[in-house]
């Protein structure tokens, strides 16, 4: 069996992934997505001159990077025993799940609402499953205090 | 870093859409510019307010000065005044902007025009000036 | 797309620049002609003229429509580079609006504009700053708040967010924040505007005093009068957005200064840095057209030559909006919660009813030029 986890900021989505994987002896692969679409997030902002969008996306796409390699260390502290291995890529945070989702996973595996990124304004989970190839376990996530 | 850069903006930076929207403005106003004042050969004045036309002052194959009258018009004027809104019926009269020749009358004294709409005077400007 | 030449990068504008183009064509050409003989609840044209539907809330409104409904959110791959280039069809016609104003013109005006705009501005982001204080906010987001309502939305913010190191889910926030209350207003003004028997210049007043996002005064200004024209809700409307505009650099150093001022570690914070990296640059072109305008370079008043450039600048503007429309995120903005929604709500509302006072109790209705 092979499993997809989906990484945001919930940590139940981790725990029942790897809790899955463990009772059905799979592969887990996380897939962390950093955010590209924080340009046309704020493509509105049309009087933003000379540096301003420019010094903003740079500062995005570094908190995006340490958000990635923060979330890296807590997933191979985690995950250990078990086979797999941690994806990042950069791009459309649905579009990239679903486009993993299609390499021949059983089961897709994230929380629910999906916060990664800027999904915390859309709705992931219905972007997500639009043509899945696999069944999806969706993990409520935890309320934020 | 170009990762981070790439496509930001159909320029490179803002700074470069900025550089390019001032060039591009420039070059829009030039060829307007250049355009009215060696490409078209003549120009039709139209009706600039809605109103009655109440007076011609050229004569057709007249030639006129920047400045001279062409045409007035009977308009209601609307003003802010001590925060009442004023509506006077008032003779207003329009210039010629450019040297140039008057190549047609069409509008007719009596005539109720609308702003933009009817042709009333057709002129001719001198080569290298703004009608 | 990093791989395409010059001729691939202009061909792929063209498909999403021939739907801006062609939207607007149609809407001036023949709907809103046709909309302005329609007689409903006998009034003939009371679509244009009672509920401001012009060509540009129009073209705003079907660039939302596209976004939203036609393309199911987002733009797609085929159409994006054409849609990129909104900001630089409004940047274009911002420039352009330079040609409505002579220096004296602006002096005149300039003053009680930069009086308004300098009161509003740190009034607003002071108001702020305390605010999230009281609401227990995180001091990076009453920053970018008081940033994003005190100067101009969107940009201010996205200006201020790396000095202050904002959270990216407290700045999505506060965009969607800022976006909401902006489109709400640029609906809504128009008809408060008719409703008070507002002038153009107290309309253009209020609107650049009173609404957060610099992008959406133009739209309220042309959405009560959609003439380009000295004297016209628009003229004066942008010359508050252009004093706006400059004074960010000014606003994101005060609010840098403010967040670090209070923070264990320490950021040197200098203005020059900031004006040179934040100064927007194409307000240069906006003096230039200006100079132009005030060297009576582009033809005499009501001549035929300049009612070609403000009738270019018309369709500039208009295009521009089209794709204003379609960077509209409806679903994005009905996300909008939290502390910078009810910092939003309370310092945007404050702000937009305290201009409406202040504008007709102080602003005379005949305008300065």
């Amino acid at each position: 069996m092979k499993i997809l986890l989906a990484l945001d900021d919930n940590p139940r989505s981790l725990a029942e992934a790897l809790r899955l994987a463990r009772e059905r002896g799979a592969t887990l692969n996380a897939l962390f997505v950093i955010d590209s679409t924080w340009e046309m997030f704020t493509g509105h902002d049309w009087l933003s001159g000379c540096n301003s969008r420019i010094g903003f996306l740079e500062y995005m796409h570094t908190t995006e990077e340490e958000t990635a390699a923060a979330t890296a260390i807590a997933f191979k502290k985690e995950v250990e025993g078990i086979p797999g291995e941690l994806l990042t890529v950069t791009g459309d945070v649905a579009e990239e799940i679903r486009r993993e989702a299609e390499k021949g996973y059983d089961l897709l595996v994230m929380s629910s609402p999906f916060t990664r990124g800027l999904e915390m304004m859309r709705d992931t989970v219905a972007r997500v499953t639009k043509k899945l190839p696999c069944d999806i376990f969706l993990v409520k996530a935890e309320p934020k205090k | 870093m170009s990762d981070k850069k790439k496509s930001l903006t159909v320029f490179k930076t803002d700074r470069h859409e900025d550089i390019a929207a001032i060039i591009a403005s420039a070059i829009i106003v030039a060829i307007v510019l250049i355009y009215m004042a060696f490409v078209v050969p003549s120009v039709n004045l139209n009706a600039q307010q809605d109103g009655k036309l109440t007076e011609v002052f050229v004569a057709e194959g007249a030639t006129v000065k920047k400045g001279d009258k062409l045409y007035s018009l009977e308009v209601v004027k609307k003003k802010w005044k001590d925060n009442v809104m004023e509506e006077k019926h008032v003779i207003q009269e329009f210039t010629a902007k450019a040297n140039g020749k008057v190549l047609k009358i069409a509008g007719k004294i009596g005539d109720k025009v609308k702003k933009d709409k009817g042709l009333i005077i057709q002129l001719s400007h001198q080569r290298g000036t703004l009608p | 797309m990093e791989d395409k030449n010059i001729f691939g990068k202009l061909l792929a504008i063209v498909p999403g620049l021939a739907i801006m183009v062609g939207t607007l064509f149609v809407l001036r050409v023949y709907v809103e002609p046709w909309m302005s003989q329609v007689t409903l609840f006998g009034y003939k044209g009371w679509l244009v003229k009672v509920m401001s539907l012009n060509y540009i809330v129009m073209s705003i409104l079907l660039g939302m429509f596209y976004r939203n409904v036609l393309f199911g959110g987002k733009i797609p791959g085929w159409a994006e580079d054409g849609f990129r280039t909104t900001r630089l069809f409004i940047k274009i016609g911002v420039i352009m609006l330079g040609s409505l104003y002579t220096f004296d013109k602006l002096l005149k005006v300039g003053g009680v504009a930069i009086t308004l705009i300098v009161a509003f501005v740190f009034g607003t982001a002071i108001f702020i700053l305390w605010l999230g204080k009281r609401l227990n906010a995180d001091r990076s987001v009453s920053s970018v708040m008081a940033a994003a309502c005190g100067v101009c939305g969107v940009s201010a913010s996205v200006a201020t967010a790396p000095g202050v190191r904002a959270k990216p889910v407290d700045l999505a926030l506060c965009i969607a924040t800022i976006l909401g209350f902006g489109i709400a207003s640029m609906f809504v003004s128009p008809y408060i505007g008719k409703l008070l028997n507002m002038s153009d210049y107290q309309f253009g007043a209020w609107v650049g005093t009173g609404i957060l996002n610099s992008g959406q005064v133009l739209a309220t200004c042309l959405a009560f009068n959609p003439i380009f024209a000295p004297g016209t809700a628009v003229a004066y409307g942008e010359i508050w957005n252009v004093v706006r505009v400059i004074s960010i650099p000014f606003v994101v150093f005060f609010i840098t200064a403010w967040y670090w001022k209070n923070e264990a570690a320490v950021e040197r914070v200098s203005l020059s840095s900031i004006i040179a990296s934040k100064f927007p640059i194409f307000v240069i072109g906006f003096v230039g057209m200006t100079a132009l305008s005030s060297l009576h370079i582009l033809g005499a008043e009501g001549s035929e030559t300049l009612r070609v450039i403000r009738e270019v600048m018309a369709w500039v503007f208009g295009v521009g909006l089209v794709g204003l429309g379609a960077y509209i995120d409806v679903r994005e903005i009905k996300a909008a919660g939290g502390t910078p929604l009810k910092i939003g709500l309370i310092a945007g509302l404050l702000k937009y009813l305290l201009a409406l006072i202040i504008i007709l109790a102080f602003i005379p209705k005949e305008g300065a030029f």
